[in-house]
């Protein structure tokens, strides 16, 4: 079979599909290379379009379910709204970006950026005096709109009022007339008890009318027109974007490091100015002291970093190293453990007890013994511990830019990478076990007749053929870990994921529940992804073709 | 003069109360560069044997002796084929060999072994898939492979354990004679087990049959003396290939009859013929057993 250049980069292709297990695009890279579009068409229909509609389907589903759902905080979100939530977290991490660097601009970057955003706010407050305009104008038409629609209505409510205060009068005087004929003897005592009682009958059926008229009303202000609510978002928005522009400028003129330093440098040297002309004992005490923490704090801003704040990227990214370490303190015992276990009976048998009483050990139990126990390296002081001044120092040994500074490292970090770490642990333990005690006698017999050695042995016959368990292991304790590890970081406050969608739980803007739903599709497509890697890892140790391995 | 010995060892497996005798009284002795094909049945105990020769097994009593010394582990002195192939998965065909060649000639230098590798694959004729990984080769050609490797360990002692019986006949055939050329250029000494009577007297010089098991024995050897090499073509004409053929067939049958009548665990079949097989008078038959019980009541 001779193959062209595009028959290779086809079956390239395909095979590449293959091993990551995104099945789905195999008939359109087929359809693309023109191998029988029949069936290819049909496939992708079947596969991909039917998919499609349905998941579109589970999205019109829940839009239009969600705002009838009305909870504690507001209608549950729409996809729009989830949406929106996206975008304004995307927005939010590229302004904390920006004020990142003009935090550490310099110079003449400084200053021209300076001007950049000078004219970017004129122009800015020039839209948004417009946006204003349109939205007052908007808000008055929208009020005559509210006005027109409400005003029969009120006139009904004026009338229906005075009806009730009419008839209430007419009940007043007709209740002290038949008091009075009681009195005389005229009628039985319990007539008056009947009227009363028919009196408060009609008077709260009154006030059920009112209040549907009340009802409409309020209705009618609470929703006004979709064009006074657009207008108003829009200038919201600019009004917004020149704030966030006037933070910048703040930034670059008074907290920018350099400003910040020059700004302490000429305080001392004012100050050693009038100290070297000064006579009075307490100036002089007063100045030598506030120079010299001038020049301490002077010294330090190059140290200071730019207080970095939760975006929803950064969060992301801490979750991700959280459970990569995690993951990783798990691969490193279990599979020497796992392999342990495997070739030796007496070992399996010794830990079996440990390993099936502590798998079953929910997640958070573990979180808390870990910030008892590993907590207690940290005492007194976690901020000064050398391993967290190590983490986040900006440069390792003075010169090595330190890549991990900016996931500002801490306790609450390592506990729930202790905790990502056990719960992981097991999965990888056991089938990494599993696959050394299952290799092939004949494989074993081959070892007998080369006369290997254990190490010999070990590395390559029982490791490279309980490779492929061992990765289903590793798949599993990764899937398991990145679950744990959004619990462990909500409960523990470690920054992540878990600690976002915790946060706004607690805080509740209007907001928050758009937020958490976002947190969970970024949770679900991280952890997807995750599990492709470790299945192309998997695959790439199978020695066999890979079918076994789904 | 033997230089493979057996002396009257058995194999057995289980608790005392509950043993199975797999092999008894096996009493074997080859010459040097001997070909030796041991016939028998599947179950009676010939890859026990094999691994009792390759001293993967230790016998219960008695000795396996190579060149007057007790072997008591395996070793690359006995290379043995294993029936399923037993190539390393992972490792491409050049690589299974060159884990075995590193293992047994540490002192050879890289080139060394890039050679050995290279010779072993060309007798096998598997130059051009030293590449591939073993699920990429057919059938025969892993067990080409294992060949090559088996012979990289240049043992003194080729244990063939049915090393042809996965294959189809053709690709058979063709190893069959592969395997006889390489004994003939470079002779050694081989115990080949097979259960294929023309294969055993195309290529052995003495054919011993192993009775049924349980407690399977080795019976008398047959001596095969034809001249080599032995042309497939014409053997079949061959007068001593068809006595030799039929003697140990009709043996090999004999023995597997004993067994049968000697085992008590299999119910006798009643010795019944049918009378009449011809369609009409059956259907006829059967109309009439059906009408009867309805008549009847």
């Amino acid at each position: 079979m001779a193959d062209t250049p595009k028959d290779k980069i086809k079956y390239g292709l395909l095979k590449f599909i293959d091993l990551s297990g995104f099945k789905v695009f195999d008939p359109p890279v087929r359809l693309a290379f023109g191998e029988d579009p029949k069936k290819q068409i049909s496939e992708i229909g079947k596969f991909m379009i039917l998919p499609i509609i349905f998941v579109s389907l589970c999205i019109f589903i829940w839009s239009a379910v969600a705002p009838t759902h009305k909870t504690k905080s507001g209608a549950a979100p729409t996809p729009k709204q989830v949406w929106g939530a996206w975008e304004d977290n995307s927005r939010f991490g590229e302004r904390e970006d920006e004020k990142l660097e003009d935090y550490e601009l310099s110079g003449e970057a400084r200053t021209a950026r300076i001007t950049e955003v000078e004219s970017r706010i004129s122009e800015l407050e020039a839209e948004s005096l417009k946006l204003e305009e349109a939205s007052t104008i908007a808000a008055e038409k929208g009020a005559a709109i509210t006005a027109k629609q409400i005003a029969p209505l009120s006139a009904q409510l004026d009338e229906l009022k005075a009806e009730i205060k009419t008839a209430k009068a007419s009940r007043k005087i007709a209740l002290e007339n038949l008091a009075a004929k009681v009195a005389a003897g005229e009628s039985p005592a319990s007539s008056v008890l009947t009227l009363v009682q028919q009196q408060s009958e009609t008077a709260e059926a009154e006030k059920e009318k009112r209040k549907i008229l009340d009802d409409q009303i309020k209705e009618i202000r609470d929703n006004p027109p979709e064009s006074i609510k657009a207008a108003q978002l829009a200038a919201n928005k600019a009004a917004d974007e020149i704030q966030h522009f006037k933070k910048r400028l703040d930034i670059l003129n008074t907290s920018n490091k350099e400003v910040k330093k020059a700004a302490l440098l000429a305080k001392v040297d004012t100050d050693e100015a009038i100290l070297a002309a000064s006579t009075d004992p307490s100036e002089i005490i007063s100045k030598s002291k506030s120079i010299v923490t001038n020049t301490e704090n002077a010294a330090s801003v190059d140290e200071q970093r730019f207080a970095p704040t939760a975006t929803i990227a950064w969060q992301t990214k801490r979750s991700l190293a959280t459970v990569f370490v995690g993951f990783l303190i798990a691969a490193i015992v279990a599979i020497p453990v796992g392999i342990m276990c495997g070739l030796n009976k007496i070992v399996m048998a010794c830990l079996t007890p440990i390993i099936s009483i502590f798998r079953p050990v929910s997640p958070v139990v573990w979180l808390l013994i870990f910030q008892i126990v590993v907590g207690a390296f940290f005492l007194p002081d976690p901020a000064k511990h050398p391993l967290f001044t190590t983490l986040n120092q900006d440069y390792w040994f003075g010169w090595i830019k330190n890549p991990i500074a900016f996931l500002n490292t801490n306790p609450a970090m390592i506990f729930s990478a202790c905790t990502v770490a056990m719960c992981a642990l097991w999965p990888a333990l056991v089938n990494t076990a599993l696959g050394v005690s299952a290799i092939d006698k004949d494989h074993l017999n081959v070892a007998r007749v080369l006369k290997l050695g254990f190490w010999a042995r070990l590395f390559k016959i029982v490791i490279p053929s309980s490779l492929p368990l061992v990765f289903a292991g590793l798949r599993i304790s990764l899937g398991v870990g990145w679950m744990v590890l959004i619990a462990a970081e909500a409960l523990s406050s470690s920054d992540g994921l878990g600690k976002f969608v915790w946060d706004e739980y607690q805080n509740g803007s209007s907001q928050s529940f758009a937020n958490i739903i976002l947190a969970c599709f970024i949770v679900g497509i991280i952890g997807f992804f995750l599990d492709r890697i470790m299945i192309i890892l998997q695959r790439l140790v199978s020695f066999d073709d890979g079918s076994s391995t789904a | 003069m033997s230089y493979l010995e057996i002396d009257n060892a058995s194999v057995s497996f289980g608790p005392v109360s509950n043993r199975t005798h797999v092999l008894s009284d096996i009493n074997l002795s080859v010459k040097e560069n001997e070909f030796i094909a041991v016939i028998g049945f599947s179950g009676a105990g010939k890859s026990t044997l094999m691994s009792l020769l390759a001293g993967l097994q230790v016998p219960t009593t008695g000795e396996v002796r190579m060149n007057g010394k007790l072997i008591k582990e395996p070793g690359p002195d006995l290379g043995m084929m294993f029936q399923n192939y037993s190539l390393l998965p992972w490792l491409t065909v050049n690589e299974n060999i060159r884990l075995a060649v590193k293992t047994v000639f540490p002192k050879l230098s890289k080139k060394e072994i890039t050679e050995k590798i290279g010779h072993y694959v060309d007798m096998v004729k598997l130059s051009h898939a030293g590449d591939k990984l073993p699920h990429e080769l057919s059938g025969g050609m892993r067990q080409r492979a294992s060949l090559a490797r088996t012979l990289s360990l240049d043992p003194k002692v080729l244990l063939l354990d049915e090393p042809l019986s996965a294959l189809d006949a053709l690709t058979r055939s063709e190893l069959q004679d592969q395997i006889l050329n390489i004994w003939e250029s470079d002779k050694r000494t081989v115990v080949m087990i097979t259960n294929d009577v023309d294969e055993a007297v195309l290529m052995a010089d003495r054919i011993v049959p192993l009775t049924m098991g349980p407690k399977a024995t080795l019976a008398e050897p047959y001596l095969v003396e034809m001249e080599r090499p032995r042309e497939r073509q014409t053997l079949n004409d061959h007068p001593q290939f068809k006595r030799l053929k039929s003697e140990i067939t009709n043996y090999m049958m004999g023995i597997s009859k004993d067994s049968r009548e000697t085992r008590d665990d299999i119910t006798p079949m009643p010795d019944i013929r049918p009378k009449d097989f011809s369609l009409p008078s059956a259907g006829i038959r059967l109309k009439n057993k059906v009408s009867q019980p309805t008549s009847a009541a």
